[in-house]
């Protein structure tokens, strides 16, 4: 829907595109069944081998300090994001390629879209306290929430709860907009509730919009805009195996030799802005001579005159989280919810899931233990990580659960 | 006999060929049993279409080691020889034809198994009024499990002759059906609406495969039937029972009469 242009904004490369267009970052065949080959042998050696799920990188050079990291791979800046969004939809508009009232932009998790339309400077509906809700106080409650001025949904995953009473909020909003008789506004949706919902309601045709994946040339140009504001200059990432390079991005004429690396990282992340930043983050090392954790005084004046640099460790030296073994059903009803909703609280796993508090309680800890879900601090809710998204989304995938298309 | 000459295509057995074949025989018969016992171990530790593809692979697996020994196994025995392989199959065929008969149906319909599959090992299959999961498939019978993980030997000769319903045939589709009867005069597309939504709700439920809730009125009164896929096969008996008791949850909340169904004498 956007051509790729060199105006176009950096800290979204490639735009909105309409979701049918959307499609994994190519890989070759070879890696597809290697990768394959790996999964299977996965599963075999669950169970045979001690738990080690958690991630760990298998090299042995320092990782980058604190500081440094901030700098390097800072994370992406809602407000910028919220700018560019906003640009590609008043650009899809005056093309009339996007004509509806109401926005959707459907993206995977961690793709930042959720901080970007609550920095977009419209008014915030937030979901009620009770989404069980009775029938009756429902459309009460949206006429409130709809009137005035254009409104924004940050995330529509947080309004409903996988309970036969905590559809009805959704029930109600997605019938609203189907009539265009929910004003003007923009709604930001989860990849997982969006495949969810669409199933619920078949005939739901709202046009949604979603972040363009990350192939490699993107990815590049991202990360080192990434770098580009805080690094202090352009940033020079190599490879420790081969010094192959990763940043900055390729221009013409120029005679480096670039490593395959961003090519994995985008296949590895299946084109997930969050995932590849957080893979990416952990790949970052330090030179062995230079400052690690301790070294953090000396970073003022320790960038080059030919701008930072860092090392880059191939994706194979990182072993990233991986879902424990498991004979019940237990772990993949949990995942699922979490990502369904975006994150629940141990309350609402049991009313979603059916099963009873202790059991989630234990199916959690040992996830928090394999770094795969973390607890946020306000509402105490359980989140998936996006370091251990990668493994949850092939885990619920081989055992039959509904996935996103992401 | 005479003119297939038996006992001329036997003449050159000695008893170093007859060690040379036992052996043969052996070492194919000690690689079945490992196939039938790994291969099966191997599949139980994956989920999904992997498993499914490994376990239908035993069967042929099997064939092939069978064939493969054959082919090994007559040229040490008889010299092969046009004439003498007419005498030994003619000799075997007849002992098969009379003797053997019905065990030579199995074989033959075991064959026909592999190559119509009309099961695999993984599917879940009704014979003759037993319903249960595909185990193995011997090279004279197969072996399915049922819910009550009672093990049924179906000889395969019951092929020729038997109707037989495959649930899944080959995928891990397969469509279940909860059961409810209600007390007549409600709401029947209230009820419908909130059956849907509750299939829905059940986190076994395969979401992207159809959801139908059908309701019919009899003298019991009337039926209703939650018809969705569960996330696996194996899944079915949890998956019938959640969503039962998601529909008496339902109906108590309603205030809608569950009603029992009378006994029905065969």
């Amino acid at each position: 829907m956007t051509s790729e242009t060199a105006q176009e904004n950096p800290c979204l490369p490639g735009g909105l595109i309409a979701l049918d267009q959307w499609k994994t970052p190519e890989t070759s065949v070879q890696k597809t069944l290697r990768s394959g080959l790996r999964d299977i042998l996965q599963q075999l050696r669950a169970g045979m081998t001690p738990e080690d799920q958690a991630f760990e990188s298998l090299d042995d050079l320092p990782a980058l300090s604190h500081a440094k990291l901030g700098r390097y791979a800072p994370q992406p800046e809602a407000g910028e994001l919220a700018g560019a969004i906003n640009e590609c939809l008043a650009s899809l508009r005056q093309g009339c390629t996007h004509n509806r009232q109401v926005s959707f932009v459907v993206a995977p998790p961690f793709s930042g879209i959720q901080g970007a339309l609550r920095a977009s400077g419209l008014r915030v509906i937030s979901p009620p306290d009770n989404l069980l809700m009775a029938e009756k106080d429902i459309p009460g409650w949206w006429d409130e929430q709809l009137a005035g001025d254009d409104w924004v949904v940050p995330e529509l995953a947080d309004f409903w709860l996988r309970h036969r009473s905590g559809m009805g909020l959704l029930k109600e909003f997605f019938a609203r907009v189907a009539m265009e008789g929910a004003g003007k506004g923009m709604v930001g949706c989860s990849s997982w509730c969006w495949q969810f919902w669409v199933q619920y309601l078949p005939e739901l045709h709202v046009a949604p919009l979603t972040v363009a994946p990350l192939t490699d040339d993107r990815l590049t140009r991202w990360l080192a805009f990434l770098a580009s504001g805080k690094a202090g200059g352009p940033l020079t990432a190599r490879m420790t195996n081969d010094g192959l390079y990763v940043l900055p991005a390729p221009e013409e004429g120029c005679e480096r030799k670039y490593s395959d690396f961003a090519r994995d990282l985008a296949t590895m992340a299946r084109g997930n802005r969050g995932v590849a930043h957080a893979v990416w983050q952990r790949t970052l090392r330090a030179r062995a001579e230079e400052d690690t954790e301790n070294g953090d005084k000396e970073e003022k004046k320790d960038i080059p005159a030919n701008g930072p640099s860092c090392w880059v460790a191939p994706l194979e030296q990182l072993s990233l989280p991986a879902v424990p073994q498991s004979n019940g059903r237990q772990p993949g009803h949990i995942l699922h919810a979490l990502l369904l909703h975006n994150g629940l609280t141990s309350e609402q796993l049991q009313l979603v899931t059916g099963l009873p508090g202790q059991e989630i309680s234990l199916s959690l800890a040992r996830f928090q233990r394999a770094d795969l879900v973390t607890q946020g601090d306000t509402v105490g809710a359980f989140r998936v990580t996006p370091l251990g998204y990668p493994a949850v989304r092939k885990y619920l995938q081989s055992r039959g659960y509904p996935v996103d298309g992401f | 006999m005479g003119d297939l000459d038996i006992k001329g295509a036997l003449s050159s057995i000695t008893s170093e060929a007859l060690l040379e074949a036992a052996i043969l025989v052996v070492i194919a018969s000690l690689l079945i049993i490992v196939v039938q016992k790994l291969v099966p171990a191997v599949a139980g530790k994956l989920s999904g279409k992997p498993r499914l593809y490994l376990l239908a692979s035993v069967p042929l697996l099997r064939l092939l080691i069978i064939i493969l020994t054959i082919t090994m196994v007559v040229p040490v025995l008889v010299e092969p020889s046009f004439e003498n392989m007419v005498a030994i199959f003619g000799a075997l065929g007849l002992a098969l034809g009379f003797a053997f008969k019905d065990y030579a149906n199995s074989l033959i319909a075991g064959i026909v198994t592999l190559y119509e599959m009309p099961y695999r090992p993984g599917d879940w299959i009704e014979v003759n009024g037993q319903y249960g999961e595909v185990r193995s498939i011997g090279t004279r019978a197969a072996e399915i499990v049922t819910l009550d993980d009672t093990v049924i030997v179906i000889p395969h000769g019951l092929l020729w002759n038997t109707l037989l319903a495959n649930s899944n045939d080959g995928t891990d589709n397969l469509m279940c059906v909860a059961e409810v009867y209600l007390d007549p005069n409600h709401d029947v597309a209230c009820m419908q609406l909130l059956f849907r939504d509750t299939i829905y709700a059940c986190p076994l439920t395969k979401t992207h495969q159809p959801v139908i809730v059908a309701v019919s009125a009899g003298d019991t009164g009337m039926k209703y039937r939650l018809k969705a896929y569960p996330l696996e096969p194996r899944d079915q008996t949890r998956f019938i029972s959640d969503l039962t008791a998601r529909a008496a949850e339902i109906c108590a909340a309603e205030g809608v009469r569950m009603i029992s169904r009378p006994l029905m004498l065969h």
